[in-house]
């Protein structure tokens, strides 16, 4: 309490400065004053009075000095006085100011971006409250390794008998579309989940009623809750949309309520309906619900995951059909989220910032020594006079303080325009909700910190190693008096070492992002990306019920799309290139098999001209037209990579197999043409997979994608596209309409986006640290001019010359470069998610950084070096 | 003032600044008339060293201050004290007294009780 009265007091004091003086000044004359009067009034002569007075008093000064003392001020003044020299020194050496201000903007700047994203991602809450008591409960069937789901039956068994969760809810996420007459349809995520989700979460909308029991009963009303920005955004906002019926995939639903802005738990998702069991969910080997809970106050994870290892156990022995081998796990709601995975990839990027700034501090630390012989002589006065260590020192520090705070300043902008680069780098990319690029106060604490920190860091030594200074040498030599001058050298070199070690590990970095993104780019993908449009297409189970019905729709759509000017060719896909597969079990005619176990394939479903549309050619026989369909025999395209998998040497036209869906055997299916590979995995964008191609004509599907290689630039016919959708129906909404190359740059936006700002950091990076190098040899020289001229008054060449300033220069690189590959190798596993087509340790890059930090050293060591040269020994030697 | 006058003890002028300050506001300079009233003049007090020690005391929360205006009608600055201050002079004054009798004990001594 009382060092609070006293901070107080100090603050007055400190803030009302002129206030408090002038107070001080008028009380001390009254004492005076009012001493003489009292003289007087003893018969004093008035001026014998006023005399002594004034000498009884004492000094007038001193008491204020003594004044000021009691109440802490003195180091106010001393600070003030110490930040207007230091002021006054960075503005009368404005090369190097600018230098270390902007490597320490350059530093801080970086780092404070990627602190404001990284701690955004890892703080960002699923727009949950309470997200550390919520856990995930998943299936995981011990025979195969497998990680599923859970089963309706299991859900509903799990959520009687649980003890340790406050709450069990289970969800399926859908993509639906939502039609009525406030606007055009569109598509929407939408949740399916039991009627307890939100009290699980502990959630609530904002307005009209949550989820009851009776909405989940099979036949109850239809009912459906928006999330607040489909409210905002497509209803405006209008509280009168509560009972109104909306069409979700052709289903009428009522619209109960609105959830509270921020609140799309689980998976970010639009919409919610109540989940219902029916006969498909009700199978208990059909494990497509994720399972969510809320643990129970005082209940840990682990007791959770006891409990439902025994309930899964209990499960087995009752239901050994579905239920064998199938024990659940149960896991904190962070580790399923994709943010979860990428984890290591957000602490990489921090190192390298980190780096980035280091190395921007051993840059302004050596310049900083460099400076402290000229400071030395200085120094060496105020010692002599009587100043103490401690006060050079403070404004030693105060001084660096002043350097990395402009730095920091500076380094706002850097941070603030390094986000808005990132954000227009991502492009019309969908950002995810945990990512913010802007400063939030955090971050803006995490600059201030950040730059008086670096101040301090970089100004300690330099400032330690003045504050040494013999002050005897100094003055008697009228040079530098730098009796540690080679601790000095040695500390310069030794922080040269360090950036070249940490430029190593960025420079590890960014070479492999630029080896991934030149692989990927340069990989062939199989088909022509340019000028072809693509949309995601859905009819809704309630409209289009037979696989007839799909099929009459694409095909009359195709019609009206390929009639359309600018149309080339139009057709259907179940995925496009780099978006996956479906997963099929198949068996070869002629082969044996297990039985149980069948081999699996990926496979995708394509309108008969896809492979005209897509502009691919056979390898071998034909590719589908379009008399195939029904009738005839059932065909089926394979990829080369599935040819030569299953048939190596043997010819693959005319081989038959069989898929098996559900338990069904298909029809077998005639091989009538292998195609070249086309880049399908959606995961590892460089592998080739064995693919089968179906036609859609045989095996119709309710979602899919509209295809069209068009003539003139491919998103300038969304909206025609859109307008013939709807007049085949009015209610069918075109979600997800880009053209298939902007799919394609966001597929490999991971590689180029990441590798532009590894680049860019490593970049800086080696940069600053030839200009390190540069900074401590150009002191070097300088300090050595004496040297050099008596080396060539002695008859060195001025080759010579340069081979020893070059030759001492460079020295650091290669202990620095020896540590720094340690540390990479180490380091580089952490990119292992976005590296493509790259091992971590990739020969060729540890090659070639090397080779690059070698070129930069050198020419950080070159221009001191040719300075030496131009030395003039007769001026040198007179220098004195 | 030809009266034979002592030198303060090192660190007691704060507790006769707190005492003289008890009694009621005062201005530095009534502050400096009350204790020679007190100690009947035997004191010598520095003038010079009265205002420091009440900034300090100020500053260390045992007395407060405010303007006020002075018997012969003059803006002065008064100083009271605070409950803080109360409590650090009764804490001081029994500190004295406790060292003033262990002194005097010692002082008193005789050759044969030692």
């Amino acid at each position: 309490m009382r060092s609070w009265s006293r901070l107080r007091s100090w603050l007055r004091a400190a803030l009302r400065r002129s206030r408090m003086e002038r107070d001080m000044d008028a009380e001390l004359r009254l004492h005076i004053e009012a001493f003489a009067e009292d003289l007087v009034h003893s018969g004093v002569p008035r001026e014998e009075a006023w005399r002594r007075a004034r000498i009884e008093f004492g000094g007038l000064e001193r008491a204020k000095e003594e004044c000021r003392d009691a109440l802490a001020l003195r180091l106010v003044d001393h600070v003030a006085r110490d930040l207007r020299f230091g002021l006054r020194l960075l503005i009368k050496n404005p090369g190097f100011t600018t230098a270390a201000v902007i490597a320490l903007a350059l530093g801080i700047g970086a780092d404070t971006a990627m602190y404001s994203i990284v701690n955004g991602a890892l703080s960002w809450d699923f727009g949950l409250e309470n997200r550390d008591r919520i856990v995930m409960v998943n299936s995981v069937d011990r025979g195969r390794s497998q990680e599923w789901g859970a089963s309706y039956p299991d859900f509903r068994d799990f959520r009687t008998q649980v003890k340790s969760l406050a709450g069990l809810a289970a969800y399926q996420l859908t993509a639906v579309n939502l039609s009525d007459h406030s606007a055009l349809p569109e598509r929407y995520y939408c949740v399916q989940m039991s009627a307890n989700g939100f009290s699980v979460v502990q959630q609530k909308p904002m307005l009209g009623r949550d989820f009851i029991a009776e909405d989940e009963r099979p036949g109850a009303p239809a009912v459906i809750i928006l999330a607040y920005h489909v409210w905002r955004d497509r209803y405006a906002q209008d509280p009168a949309i509560l009972g109104k019926t909306v069409r979700v995939d052709e289903v009428p639903r009522v619209v109960i309520s609105v959830m509270p802005p921020g609140r799309r738990f689980p998976e970010d998702t639009d919409l919610w309906v109540p989940l219902v069991p029916d006969a498909t969910l009700e199978r208990r080997n059909a494990r497509g619900l994720m399972l969510f809970g809320r643990l129970r106050d005082r209940m840990s994870l682990e007791s959770a995951r006891l409990e439902f290892r025994a309930l899964a156990e209990r499960l087995a022995v009752q239901y050994p059909d579905a239920n064998k081998d199938i024990t659940a796990e149960v896991r904190p709601i962070v580790e399923i989220s994709g943010l979860y995975y990428i984890k290591p990839l957000f602490f990489a990027l921090f190192g390298a910032v980190g780096f980035v700034l280091l190395i921007a501090c051993a840059d302004v630390a050596n310049m900083l020594l460099a400076r402290a012989g000229e400071r030395a002589r200085e120094v060496s006065i105020r010692v002599a006079i009587g100043a103490g260590r401690v006060p050079i020192i403070r404004q030693l520090l105060l001084e660096s303080v002043v350097l990395s705070i402009a730095g920091g300043f500076l380094g706002w902008l850097v941070a603030v325009g390094g986000l808005r680069w990132f954000d227009r780098g991502m492009g019309s990319t969908a950002k995810p909700l945990w990512l913010h690029l802007s400063l939030d106060r955090n971050a803006l604490i995490y600059l201030a910190a950040i730059s008086v920190g670096t101040g301090i860091l970089f100004g300690l030594a330099p400032a330690l190693r003045l504050a040494k200074t013999d002050v005897n040498a100094a003055l008697k030599d009228g040079g530098s008096g730098m009796s540690g001058s080679k601790f000095g050298l040695r500390l310069s070199s030794l922080l040269v070492t360090f950036q070249m070690a940490l430029c190593v590990v960025l420079l590890a970095g960014a070479g492999l992002m630029i080896r991934s993104a030149v692989k990927l780019y340069s990989a062939p993908i199989g088909v022509n990306i340019s000028q072809v449009l693509t949309m995601r297409i859905h009819l809704p189970e309630k409209k289009y019920a037979p696989p007839e019905s799909w099929r009459a729709f694409h095909e009359n759509l195709q019609k009206r799309l390929s009639a359309l000017p600018g149309v080339a060719s139009a057709s259907v896909a179940s995925q496009l290139p780099f978006g996956g597969w479906t997963t099929l079990s198949f068996e070869l005619e002629g082969r044996k098999n297990d039985e149980v176990q069948l081999p699996e394939t990926g496979g995708l479903v394509v309108g008969n001209n896809y492979f005209q549309t897509m502009q691919v050619q056979p390898q071998h026989g034909r590719v589908f037209t379009d008399s195939d369909g029904l009738a005839g025999t059932p065909i089926v395209v394979v990829n080369q990579s599935f040819a030569e998998k299953y048939w190596p040497g043997e010819e693959p036209l005319g081989k038959r197999l069989r898929v098996k869906e559900e338990q069904i055997l298909g029809p077998w299916l005639t091989v009538v043409g292998v195609v070249p590979d086309i880049l399908q995995n959606f995961r590892h964008h460089l592998q080739h997979d064995p693919l089968i191609y179906l036609p859609f004509a045989e095996q119709p599907a309710r979602r899919v994608f509209l295809i069209a290689r068009t003539q003139v630039p491919p998103t300038t016919l969304a909206n025609a596209f859109r307008s013939e959708v709807q007049r085949l129906d009015e209610n069918l909404a075109l979600d997800d309409v880009r053209s298939l190359e902007e799919r394609v740059a966001e597929s490999r936006l991971t590689v180029s986006l990441f590798g532009a700002i590894c680049t860019v950091f490593a970049g800086v990076a080696t940069v600053l640290a030839a200009i390190g190098l540069y900074a401590v040899n150009a002191h070097a020289v300088s300090q050595r001019t004496r040297e050099i001229g008596l080396h060539m008054a002695m008859g060195a060449s001025r080759s010579d010359v340069a081979r020893l300033v070059f030759g001492q220069g460079i020295r650091p690189l290669a202990p620095g470069v020896a540590i720094g590959l340690l540390l990479a190798l180490g380091v580089t596993r952490l990119l292992r998610v976005v590296l493509v087509g790259v091992s971590p340790s990739d020969p060729l890059t540890f090659v070639g950084i090397v080779l690059v930090l070698t070129i930069a050293a050198a020419l950080g060591c070159a221009v001191p070096a040719r300075r030496a040269m131009k030395v003039d020994p007769m001026v040198a030697l007179r220098y004195e | 003032m030809d009266k034979k006058q002592m030198e303060l003890l090192q660190g007691t002028l704060d507790m006769l600044i707190l005492k003289a300050v008890s009694l009621g506001p005062l201005h530095g300079y009534g502050i400096l008339l009350r204790i020679q009233q007190i100690s009947k003049d035997r004191l010598e007090i520095q003038q010079g060293s009265l205002y420091p020690a009440l900034y300090r005391l100020e500053h260390q929360g045992w007395i407060s201050s405010e303007w006020g205006e002075s018997e012969n009608k003059r803006k002065a600055k008064y100083y009271r004290l605070t409950a803080a201050g109360r409590r650090k002079l009764q804490t001081e004054a029994e500190k004295w007294n406790r060292m003033a009798d262990v002194i005097a004990g010692i002082l008193q001594s005789t050759p044969e009780e030692v």
